[in-house]
């Protein structure tokens, strides 16, 4: 291990660490793959795996708030940031949690550091970027133009829909300016659509026809069924059997199937895959799918070449080392600790001739941050950006029965773009199946209420229930942020976790393009519910972690920029092709490269860029 | 299958045993005769079930995870096999009855159309069950000859039946069922297996060699050849599974039928069990009684979701989906009888009986 050279490190098992091991391995390279997360949760044979998952079920069970990471272990050697630590920041940092927060407002997102990382948590959304995503600053002079577009990350938008085996109808996928050739002629996603829930479909009848005006346009918002990472019945259409390193044309292909009978196979649960080969609705995708029907990671991982991977777990990376001759990196420093919660741990140093960090946007800087590396720029760290979320809920005229299927099956597309992002933040609606359990806690807070507060017991508070819990309706307005310097990480040697490694600190505020989202989305939920009768129960408490003008946002999950891609190594950290402008045989994934957000959930784009930057890599080491 | 390296590396299907000598015998010499044959083998697959099923429900949540898993993959792939066994009685053009009051055994119960050699309860997970379990699930060996009726193992009974399907198609197309009736993955999923769509005689064997392959294991080895890791990507046929929890002890890759499991130790609590009565019946109950009145509730939503199957089987395929929701019903049906007290400590349970 000391001794070997490979030739690639990777650090980080999430998706797009994921992605690279399997299309290097499946290549023919020697890789290695570090992983900060427990031993047990890398357990690939069918015991240990089965085991594990259900060690986290049991923590998901027992669970006092069921938070995105409560079913997953947090060791103190390499901690997870917890939604639950995250308050007001009143002058002085909080250091409560893994985050130091140093405000102004809570940073409301968090991370999984374990195997397979935040897909074991993630809802599943797959939505592609649009292409004015990618033109921000050319198209409404904000921001800043990626150096790659929509037409680049095409063929791999179809690699990473694969490889999470997406369901979704995609003559229903209508989108504001996606052009005539979003997804290209026959192009269908590999499992057919995951069925609409009723609510969906009663609220698609209460949108019928219903005009909305904003900033002095007037609008007809539409549904559509939302693409995602969970299994349902197989497209016989659909013809690919993976995705392969063409050596001759120096490019990843999607092949075709080889007979005329093969057809796509669901990838089940990583202990047997025959579990988990449909969604079954269990609703509880964030924190936990119980069956694996929700893709995660792991998957991806298991599928890699077993002969060409090495996993090294428990082994938290620390700092690259860089050659001050000609910038290249040396070796990936790591600590290594016995078992959660060691005070002790083993140092080691890998060494390869390609190195890949793949932490997550936060962790990835946080390393850059702690080696010195990438400094040209100034911008490792900047940028963080996230969804942030207006909740919008009340109770709908009729019963809709929320509460089943997984977190949302349908989105109103309508204002993903347009002219007013001159002005304010786009956004996407998803529509909840949750009811209010996000932003009350419903149902348990529900019955607390009736029992306590409306003092109902027997028949009454059986009719209550029913017909209030039936009746919930939950709106997301999820609005993009811009790329800003001022929101960024950094590391400071007073804030040092269990083994003596940074912890993040970080600087996070919203500002007034998100502020006129808000408002502006406000003002199309009211006069959605106004339209189709709903009562109104939505409110921003003033001592909400991010309460900030009269409206109160929550995090998306979604940690994205912090060593953005731009077109020079004065504007951004890595180039189009995702390698580090100062170091060049060093290669950063994940959404810590996405230049703007756009208004989609990143898990996919950053899956498709994960495919480009294992095709740079594998051209590059010839 | 190339698709998915996550499926296609894992499971392996096991290869039948018994290539029949055909000089031996000639038992199964008529469409109509092979027809009953298939009719017998749907109900045989049932039969193992409720008694499976029972052990199952009797293990306390979250105790006995082990052997909860074992128990539940083997009546999954039990489940696979009956809809197989309609798959090929279809394709030969027969009719699956599922419904008929006589498609659910009485219990205690010989399996239908065997030796007679031993009965099968319901009862409880403890050794007896699962000795019972070993019994229905035995490998016949390599020398046991195929049987039509009266055979000592469920793999040589189908080794008759293959010997039948060949014999006839010898003489011409047997198989005229219409393609419309089979059940395909897109109605059955995630139950223990993959399905055969079975429409010729390749896929009519195909069928039986995943049948009797979970279920036997292949001459006498425990595992398939291409294979030696333990642990991963094996599948263990159904007697050597239950053997590890009667043994209470895991196979190694090196170990063979006839050395036993010699590996590490296979955790079993027999006593995170409800105490439940064996061979149960509605008249345990006197009619009228909030007792009787759950045993019914549970037997009427069996046979309503038997009679979905029979639906599904017979056309309306589309019918799996309602069948699967009653599934999942009878699990909470079944919860609430262990919960009813009989007396001398010992507890209700579903009895599995037909009732209108």
């Amino acid at each position: 291990m000391e001794n070997k050279e490979y030739d690639v490190v990777i650090v980080g098992s999430g998706i797009a660490g994921s992605i690279v091991a399997k299309m290097l391995t499946q290549a023919g390279k020697q890789v290695l793959l570090l992983d900060a997360g427990l031993e047990a949760g890398m357990a690939f044979d069918e015991e240990g795996a089965y085991k594990n998952y259900q060690d986290y079920m049991k923590s998901y069970f027992m669970a006092q708030a069921k938070v995105p990471n409560a079913p997953y272990p947090n060791v103190k050697d390499a901690q997870s940031p917890n939604v639950l630590d995250m308050t007001q920041i009143n002058g002085k940092p909080d250091t409560k949690g893994y985050f130091v927060q140093e405000g102004k407002l809570p940073f409301a997102s968090d991370y999984a550091r374990a195997a397979g990382g935040t897909t074991l948590h993630w809802l599943g959304t797959c939505l592609r970027m649009l292409p004015n995503d990618f033109k921000m600053h050319s198209k409404y002079g904000q921001a800043v133009d990626w150096p790659i577009d929509y037409e680049y990350l095409k063929p791999y938008y179809e690699m990473a829909e694969r490889e999470i085996g997406v369901s979704c109808d995609v003559s229903e996928q209508k989108y504001p300016n996606m052009g005539n050739n979003f997804f290209g002629k026959d192009y269908v996603f590999p499992m057919l659509k995951i069925p609409q829930s009723y609510i969906d479909k009663s609220f698609i009848e209460g949108m019928e026809g219903l005009k909305v005006s904003l900033n002095g346009d007037v609008y007809t918002p539409w549904c559509t069924s939302t693409p995602q990472g969970r299994n349902s019945t197989p497209n016989k259409k659909y013809r690919y059997a993976n995705t392969a390193w063409n050596a001759a044309k120096q490019k990843l292909e999607l092949q075709p199937f080889a007979k005329e009978s093969d057809e796509y196979v669901p990838v089940g649960a990583i202990w047997d895959p025959y579990s988990g080969q449909r969604c079954e609705g269990n609703a509880s995708c964030v924190p936990i799918c119980p069956v694996q029907a929700k893709y995660n990671a792991l998957k991806t991982l298991k599928s890699a070449k077993k002969e060409h991977l090495t996993l090294l777990s428990q082994a938290v990376a620390t700092e690259i080392h860089i050659d001050t001759g000609n910038g290249n990196i040396t070796g990936v420093s790591y600590k290594q600790y016995p078992h959660a919660d060691s005070k002790d741990y083993k140092s080691g140093t890998a060494k390869g001739k390609i190195y890949v960090l793949a932490a997550n946007a936060i962790e990835n800087a946080k390393i850059l941050l702690a080696s010195g590396a990438c400094k040209t720029s100034g911008q490792v760290g900047c940028n963080l950006m996230d969804h942030t979320v207006l909740l919008t809920w009340g109770l709908m005229k009729d019963k809709v029965f929320p509460f089943r299927g997984p977190g949302s099956t349908t989105n109103i597309p309508t204002f993903r773009d347009g002219d007013f992002r001159k002005k304010h933040a786009a956004w996407i609606s998803p529509i909840d199946n949750w009811g209010w359990g996000w932003p009350t806690g419903s149902p348990d807070t529900d019955l607390d209420h009736a029992v306590s507060t409306l003092n109902l017991f027997g028949k009454e508070l059986r009719t209550y229930i029913g017909d209030t819990l039936s009746r919930q309706l939950l709106l997301h307005f999820e609005c993009e942020q811009l790329p800003l310097k001022t929101n960024r990480v950094t590391i400071d040697d007073k804030y040092r976790d269990n083994i003596g490694n940074y912890r993040p600190v970080i600087k996070y505020d919203v500002d007034d393009y998100s502020l006129k989202a808000f408002k502006a989305a406000k003002s199309v939920s009211d006069q959605i519910f106004a339209g189709m009768g709903v009562q109104d129960f939505t409110n921003y408490p003033s001592d909400e972690p991010d309460y900030v003008d009269g409206f109160v946002f929550r995090g998306a999950g979604h940690v994205v920029g912090t060593h953005c891609m731009g077109t020079t190594k004065q504007n951004s950290v890595v180039n189009s092709q995702q390698q580090a402008w100062d170091h060049q045989n060093l290669y950063l994934v994940g959404a810590g490269n996405m230049a703007t957000l756009g208004t989609s959930n990143p898990t996919l784009t950053l899956a498709a860029l994960s495919f480009a930057a294992a095709e740079n890599i594998l051209k590059a080491l010839k | 299958m190339e698709a998915n390296t996550l499926i296609s590396g894992v499971r392996h299907r096991l290869i039948r045993s018994g290539e029949p000598s055909l000089k031996e015998f000639n038992s199964i010499t008529t469409i109509e005769g092979l027809r009953e044959h298939l009719q017998v083998a749907i109900e045989l697959e049932h039969s193992t079930i409720p008694p499976y099923l029972y052990a199952l429900y009797s293990i306390r949540d979250r105790t006995n995870d082990a052997s909860s898993r074992v128990i539940k993959g083997v009546v999954m792939e039990e489940m696979l096999h009956m809809i197989l066994a309609c798959n090929i009685l279809n394709a030969i053009g027969g009719k699956p009855d599922i419904s008929s009051p006589k498609f659910i055994p009485e219990y205690p119960t010989y399996l239908p159309h065997s030796n007679e050699a031993f009965k099968v309860n319901l009862e409880k997970f403890s050794r007896p069950a699962i000795e019972t379990f070993l019994k229905i699930e035995k490998p016949g060996g390599r020398d046991a000859p195929p049987q039509s009726d009266r055979y000592a193992s469920i793999g040589q009974f189908y080794e008759a039946i293959v010997d039948g399907l060949k014999r006839l198609s010898a003489k011409g197309n047997i198989f005229t069922g219409d393609r419309s009736l089979q059940i395909r993955p897109e109605q059955f999923y995630g139950g223990g297996g993959g399905l055969i769509e079975v429409y010729d005689l390749a896929t009519a064997e195909e069928a039986i060699s995943e049948i009797v392959g979970q279920g036997e294991g292949i001459d006498d080895t425990i595992e398939d050849s291409n294979h030696k890791l333990f642990g991963e990507e094996v599948e263990y046929a159904h007697y050597f599974r239950f053997n590890e929890i009667y043994k209470e002890q895991y196979y190694k890759p090196t170990d063979t039928p006839k050395s036993g499991p010699t590996g590490e130790k296979f955790p079993v609590d027999w006593t995170q069990v409800h105490n439940i009565k064996e061979n149960i019946k509605m008249k345990d109950f006197k009619k009228g009684t909030e007792e009787w009145d759950m045993m019914y509730q549970f037997n009427k939503r069996y046979c309503d979701m038997l009679q979905m199957l029979h639906l599904t089987t017979n056309g309306k395929r589309e019918k799996l989906k309602d069948a699967v929701l009653m599934m999942y019903e009878l699990k909470y049906l079944a919860q609430g009888l262990m919960n009813v007290p009989m007396g001398n400590g010992l507890y209700a349970a579903p009895s599995f009986e037909y009732v209108e």
